[in-house]
């Protein structure tokens, strides 16, 4: 979807949200999952789609507003392809996730929280990822990468990069 | 009830109130920033600490209910040091710039420091910075002092309605924010400055420029809309540097336009000398120069009075003498809006309180812009709105509200008889009715649906009916309200005690101007009409402005391009360019005097500022004009005058001598016989005009406030506005196009809105549009009709 673009809720999703918002005591209680559904369809919240999420559910844009900012979750800026997390916490970071986000900077010739000039990765680091047993752990999109080591890092890279984009 | 101590002391409040309201009622003093009487608990300050006895930790006051037997202290050694650690908590990231600020003084953080902090602080590292936001044209943002109280967004919610504040991030990042990029878009903006206990939101017009402890306090009556609202006057010197609402009056907010309206008090619009025009120049005179030309153009002439209805109820009462005493034949106009002047069933004012409004279990608002009108009344309305309880409009526009509106339509104004009918016709199927209503119903052939909205209001036990401008300006006003009040009768909406008729007057003391002027009073237009006809040889207006405001500024014109003007009055405005002779008149916060409201409210003032230049009261004016003309001087002094004006309202007279005016309420004028049919409006012109009311613009004082001017433009619509679908029925589109009346063809650009009835020129009072407000109705030149 193109910035410019118009952001509309599918058909589907529609009737999804009209769905959750029965299970809730108000509308405005069913603004967390929508606003996750909203940033699985567009990638991330940009004002017009905190906008159209107001719209849907009848809440003020502000209350939206508040609820985006809060969370980290929530992304108001576009990332890349590829959202690569490091888990800087206690127990990561015991294990070595400073010296693997330094690396996968690097290598990537950005710095946290910047994305690649081609669109395809980003680096953030967040907070407990609830995997100390594996740490240090790298969330990549959805899915956890565990003892996560600066070469197993390289080879993911790689691996994307060949694959050309296709996740 | 509930019975509980306080520190050691026995109280009994009721059930539910809060430990914080407790203490307040009975006078015990416990710190709070977030709490606020008019709006909702937040209870995030922590500030309000009280020990209870038995619990564990320290209660929030503010959010704790009171119950039975509690024993609650609020000066013990640890409640002292709790509030010790949360002053030093909420310090840590204030700048500490009391000496620049200008909250500084009158702050409620600097006091408690003061009086609950420590010495000094404890915090060395780095303080957190903030971006500052634009809140409009009144509110100027540090928000490095911000505590984070919240106050400002529970206002913006709650009371303004707009919701376009909020707090963005979290920790030590949580900000207060409005909207992007957008001002905050409310009329009670100003109030943001007074709520925020620090000097994060401030004043700014007259932000940098003078400090608490310089001002004077003045009580008096805000004369800026018919709703009267008390108002304390800050002022340096003789100059008004700001004006607040005052506590424990009914309104605890003041809109934008009573507020900044005292930018017009200093203006160069002021008639400041007597001034008498030679050889077409306007030059300052002696008063007795100016006195004598005004007796050379008024002694023995025939003379049309046009006055305004804001001035104070001494003022008005001074005008009916000077009229007795010198013009006994001249006809009076005080209601620029007034186009048919039949005796209404129920006169201008209210027969309810606000508080009553608000308590009622429907409303109902036919033809009027509340927002703009009653900037104060629409915020009660809201509350309303907020707790669940049904308001409902019909009107020519779906003007904004910022609440919503449980049932509307919008119509044509010539569709009002239908509408009523309609809602009679259901009443009357229901088995309700009153005498006379099947006559009103019959002259009527037509049912609008809208009717329904006003007679389901109508259903319950009470209802307030709020009748605006669009029918009290209408031309066949007289039999609307007929038909308005035969419905509240059947419906037993019009009894003693369950009377909820309210017809919204013009301005200040319709009642006494009822009472003072009914039998001499006659409409603007037609005086207007007389004069260009050549049946006055002058016209004097006594602090009016027929050709900014009202619905006869072409008439207005006509009439003074033929007789000469005496202007007497505060402020000049464009008229003052026709005047022959001006004579300064003091403002409403340089007099001692009396102010009704439109519920009947009596408040008096008893310590103007002086005033500036050489005006007077305008009672003096008046009585020395009468002497001028050669009659004896109806009244000599304030209380001559006051025993005189006892004759038009009986009940001032107690007020004066009690000095209680909270309990007596000036009545509403009734004509019980006042019974008029709907007539046939038969019009050549396919469109209805409706003048639009805006209250930056409304008024001398508004125009002659820069700051007020200023922020009308913010958000002003275009000057002429209809609805798409209307124009596109002729084949047009939004532009300039050529729009023909009575009075000839004008060409204006036509703005589109969605949201303004079908069938309707709406027209600001300004500039073409302005000429436009002196018809009802008009047609467009061009495409398919």
């Amino acid at each position: 979807m193109s910035a410019l673009e118009q952001p509309q809720f599918s058909e589907a999703r529609k009737a999804e949200i009209a769905r959750l918002v029965t299970r809730y005591p108000g509308a405005q209680s069913a603004l967390l999952p929508v606003l996750h559904m909203a940033q699985e369809d567009f990638g991330y919240l940009s004002m017009e789609t905190q906008k159209l999420v107001a719209e849907t559910l009848g809440v003020r844009l502000m209350a939206v507003r508040e609820v985006v900012t809060f969370y980290t979750m929530f992304r108001e800026q576009p990332t890349g392809q590829y959202l690569l997390e490091v888990c800087t916490n206690a127990g990561c970071m015991l294990n070595g996730a400073d010296e693997l986000v330094a690396h996968m900077c690097d290598a990537l010739g950005i710095k946290v929280g910047e994305t690649t000039p081609d669109g395809m990765f980003t680096v953030t680091e967040v907070e407990c990822a609830g995997a100390c047993g594996g740490a240090p752990v790298v969330q990549v999109n959805n899915v956890y990468h565990e003892k996560a080591t600066p070469a197993s890092m390289d080879e993911l890279i790689a691996k994307a990069r060949s694959e050309g984009g296709a996740a | 009830m509930t019975t509980l101590y306080i520190n050691e002391e026995e109280i009994t409040v009721s059930a539910g109130t809060s430990i914080l309201e407790a203490c307040r009622s009975h006078g015990v003093d416990v710190p709070y920033f977030c709490y606020h009487p008019e709006l909702s608990v937040a209870a995030n300050c922590r500030m309000c600490l009280v020990e209870v006895e038995g619990w564990n930790k320290p209660a929030a006051s503010c959010c704790t209910p009171v119950a039975e037997g509690m024993k609650i202290h609020t000066q013990t050694e640890a409640i002292k040091k709790d509030r010790q650690m949360v002053m030093e908590y909420l310090l840590i990231n204030h700048p500490l710039d009391c000496p620049v600020c200008d909250e500084g003084g009158d702050c409620r953080l600097q006091d408690y420091a003061v009086a609950h902090g420590a010495s000094h602080s404890r915090y060395v590292e780095a303080k957190r910075a903030a971006t500052n936001h634009d809140l409009g044209p009144f509110v100027t943002t540090y928000m490095t002092r911000c505590i984070h109280c919240t106050r400002c967004v529970r206002f913006a919610d709650e009371v303004a309605g707009t919701g376009d504040m909020g707090i963005l991030n979290r920790s030590d990042h949580m900000s207060i924010a409005g909207i992007v990029e957008e001002a905050c878009e409310s009329e009670l903006s100003g109030n943001l400055a007074d709520i925020c206990p620090v000097g994060a939101l401030l004043d700014k017009p007259s932000h940098d420029v003078s400090r608490p402890w310089e001002m004077t306090h003045h009580q008096s009556t805000c004369t800026q809309c018919p709703n009267g609202c008390d108002i304390n006057i800050e002022s340096r010197g003789d100059e008004v540097m700001r004006i607040k609402p005052v506590e424990g009056s009914p309104e605890p907010w003041l809109c934008d336009r009573g507020r900044y309206v005292y930018d017009a008090f200093r203006s160069d619009n002021r008639i400041l000398e007597p001034e008498v025009r030679q050889d077409g120049e306007l030059l300052q005179a002696t008063w007795d120069e100016a006195f004598d030309r005004a007796g050379d153009l008024l002694r023995g002439k025939r003379v049309g009075i046009i006055f305004s209805p804001y001035w104070s109820a001494e003022g008005l009462a001074s005008i009916r003498l000077m009229r007795d005493a010198v013009f006994p034949d001249a006809k009076v106009a005080f209601d620029l809006h007034r186009r048919d002047m039949r005796p209404f069933a129920f006169e201008e004012g209210f027969s309810m309180t606000t508080q009553q409004i608000e308590d009622v279990e429907h409303v109902v608002i036919l033809g009027s812009d509340l927002r703009q009108r009653l900037p104060l009344l629409m915020q009660r309305l809201r509350k309303r709105g907020n707790m669940g309880k049904p308001v409902s409009r019909i009107g020519a526009m779906n003007y904004r509200t910022n609440m919503s509106i449980s049932s509307d339509a919008i119509i044509r104004p010539r569709d009002w008889p239908a509408v009523i009918a309609r809602a009679m016709q259901q009443v009357s199927d229901l088995g309700q009715t009153a005498a006379g209503m099947d006559t009103w119903l019959a002259a009527v052939p037509d049912r609008h649906e809208a009717g329904k909205v006003l007679a389901d209001s109508l259903m319950g036990e009470t209802c307030a009916l709020l009748v605006g401008e669009e029918i009290r300006s209408h031309v066949d006003a007289a039999a609307l309200i007929h038909g308005l009040d035969l419905l509240m009768r059947a419906c037993g909406h019009a009894e003693e005690g369950n009377d909820g008729r309210n017809l919204i007057p013009e301005g200040m003391n319709a009642q006494l101007l009822a009472s003072a002027f009914g039998d001499i009073r006659t409409s603007a237009g037609d005086l207007f009409a007389s004069a260009s006809a050549g049946e006055l040889d002058a016209l004097v207006l006594i602090g009016s402005d027929p050709v900014g405001d009202g619905l006869f500024p072409s008439a207005a014109k006509a009439a003074l391009s033929k007789v000469p003007l005496i202007q007497i009055g505060a402020i000049a405005g464009e008229i003052g360019n026709s005047a022959e002779v001006q004579l300064p008149a003091a403002a409403y916060s340089e007099v001692d005097g009396t102010f009704i409201n439109m519920e009947g409210r009596i408040r008096v003032a008893r310590q103007p500022i002086r005033s500036i230049g050489q005006a007077r009261p305008l009672w003096k004016v008046m009585m020395r004009l009468a002497q001028a003309l050669g009659a004896d001087v109806p009244a000599v002094d304030m209380t001559e005058l006051r025993d005189r004006m006892a004759a038009f309202a009986p009940e001032l007279a107690d007020v004066w001598k009690d000095k209680a005016t909270e309990e007596v309420l000036v009545p509403v004028a009734r004509n019980r016989d006042a019974e008029a049919l709907p007539a046939r409006l038969d019009s050549s012109f396919d469109l209805d005009v409706v003048s639009r009311y805006s209250m930056y613009r409304e008024g001398m004082w508004a125009r002659a406030s820069d700051l007020l001017l200023a922020a009308g433009k913010l958000h002003a619509l275009n000057d002429v506005i209809m609805h798409p679908e209307t124009l596109a029925a002729k084949g047009l589109k939004e532009g300039e196009h050529t729009v023909r009346t009575f009075l000839g063809e004008h060409s204006c650009h036509i703005g589109v809105r969605e949201d303004v009835s079908p069938g309707v020129l709406f027209v600001a009072k300004r500039g073409v549009a302005g000429d436009l407000s002196d018809v009802t109705a008009a047609s467009i030149v061009g495409g398919q009709s």
